[in-house]
């Protein structure tokens, strides 16, 4: 697929909705909007009044159904240079600097096909959101699973839809594993994400599985190496990782 | 300790995906799906697949393999520098 090259352009904030406590969706709106592949970001920069400039790159949230306009999902880091910015200072009408789409690897579309295996950590959700958003508007019916680790159900970004599809699509399915904090009652995942619970998670779709694998960089080796020694062959397994103050 | 430094590398550790932007400024196209062979141990990769060292003053791309180091990318107000003899070839689709 050629690209043309990419140009910084300038996006207008449509809206802006909370998630979490530490998360927030920013809608923006682009003069040259360009569709996406589910799992592509935008990178986004700041230039300071005396021109010292930084970037970072966040992955889209939306589906390229949502024409014209983009969502992007960004966490909180306190001492970061964009994020708190993002957060503090951005407002409605407020004007970006952006360029994308971009990347080709870390990409799901219905014609990859399934079954479709989505492990996210923390905000490691946002593509993987973006994959099942298009999943859902192509009234795609290919199995598809999404592993989710948070630290506690509040930190859980996309709750309500999350929820409200897989009660609605009895083709997919939802997992959580809370880390720190379950919920009172709680009888599903509480730990880290390991090989027995890949295993367990993946059953249905053994080998076929195509998986996508977004979060902290340690999260990521571990799934990445736990999926290895499954013998799921390589060409199948996406990986992206998040440093730890990725934002 | 050598243990600490590890993790401590581990855990900064990105994709060379992270710097897909950057990449297709510099080369005028999407390079996340442009293979890279290692100079050092001759396998493969995908450029989006590369280890990616991005706080830095400048960027490492490393083998997702053997982490031998295969491009560096510096950045200064007036021109750009990329080497990259830790890469035999880079393998890419033609454009159209």
């Amino acid at each position: 697929m050629v690209q043309p090259a990419l140009e910084w352009q300038a996006g207008t904030v449509t809206a802006i909705r909370p998630e979490t406590r530490q998360t927030k969706s920013f809608t923006f709106a682009l003069p040259k909007w360009m569709a996406h592949r589910p799992g592509q970001h935008y990178d986004v920069r700041l230039t300071a009044p005396d021109g010292y400039r930084t970037e970072r790159s966040y992955s889209i949230a939306s589906p390229p159904e949502h024409v014209g306009e983009l969502e992007l999902s960004v966490e909180l880091i306190p001492d970061g240079e964009v994020s708190p910015y993002l957060h503090d200072v951005l407002m409605l009408g407020d004007q970006l600097e952006m360029r994308g789409p971009i990347g080709g690897y870390f990409v799901w579309d219905v014609a990859i096909g399934g079954p479709l295996l989505l492990v996210g950590g923390g905000s490691g959700v946002v593509p993987l959101m973006a994959m099942l958003r298009h999943r859902a508007a192509q009234h795609a019916t290919l199995p598809a699973r999404l592993l989710y680790s948070s630290r506690s159900a509040d930190d859980v970004i996309y709750r309500d839809e999350l929820e409200s599809l897989a009660a609605s699509d009895p083709t997919f399915a939802l997992f959580y594993t809370f880390t720190r904090e379950p919920p009172v009652g709680w009888t599903g995942y509480r730990r880290r994400i390991d090989g027995a619970m890949l295993g367990e998670v993946i059953k249905p779709f053994d080998k076929r599985a195509r998986v996508y694998v977004c979060g902290p960089t340690l999260l990521v080796e571990a799934v990445a190496n736990a999926l290895v020694q499954m013998e799921l062959p390589i060409e199948q397994i996406r990986t992206e990782r998040f440093g730890p103050t990725g934002a | 300790m050598d243990n600490d430094d590890g993790d401590m590398n581990t855990a900064l550790m990105v994709d060379g995906n992270a710097v897909a932007g950057q990449l297709g400024q510099i080369f005028g196209r999407d390079m996340t799906m442009t293979v890279a062979r290692c100079a050092g141990c001759a396998r493969d990769a995908a450029m989006g697949a590369l280890l990616a060292f991005i706080r830095g003053p400048g960027v490492v791309l490393r083998c997702p393999a053997c982490q031998n180091p295969i491009a560096r990318i510096v950045e200064t107000p007036t021109a750009i520098y990329l080497e990259a003899r830790g890469a035999a070839y880079l393998r890419m689709a033609p454009q159209p």
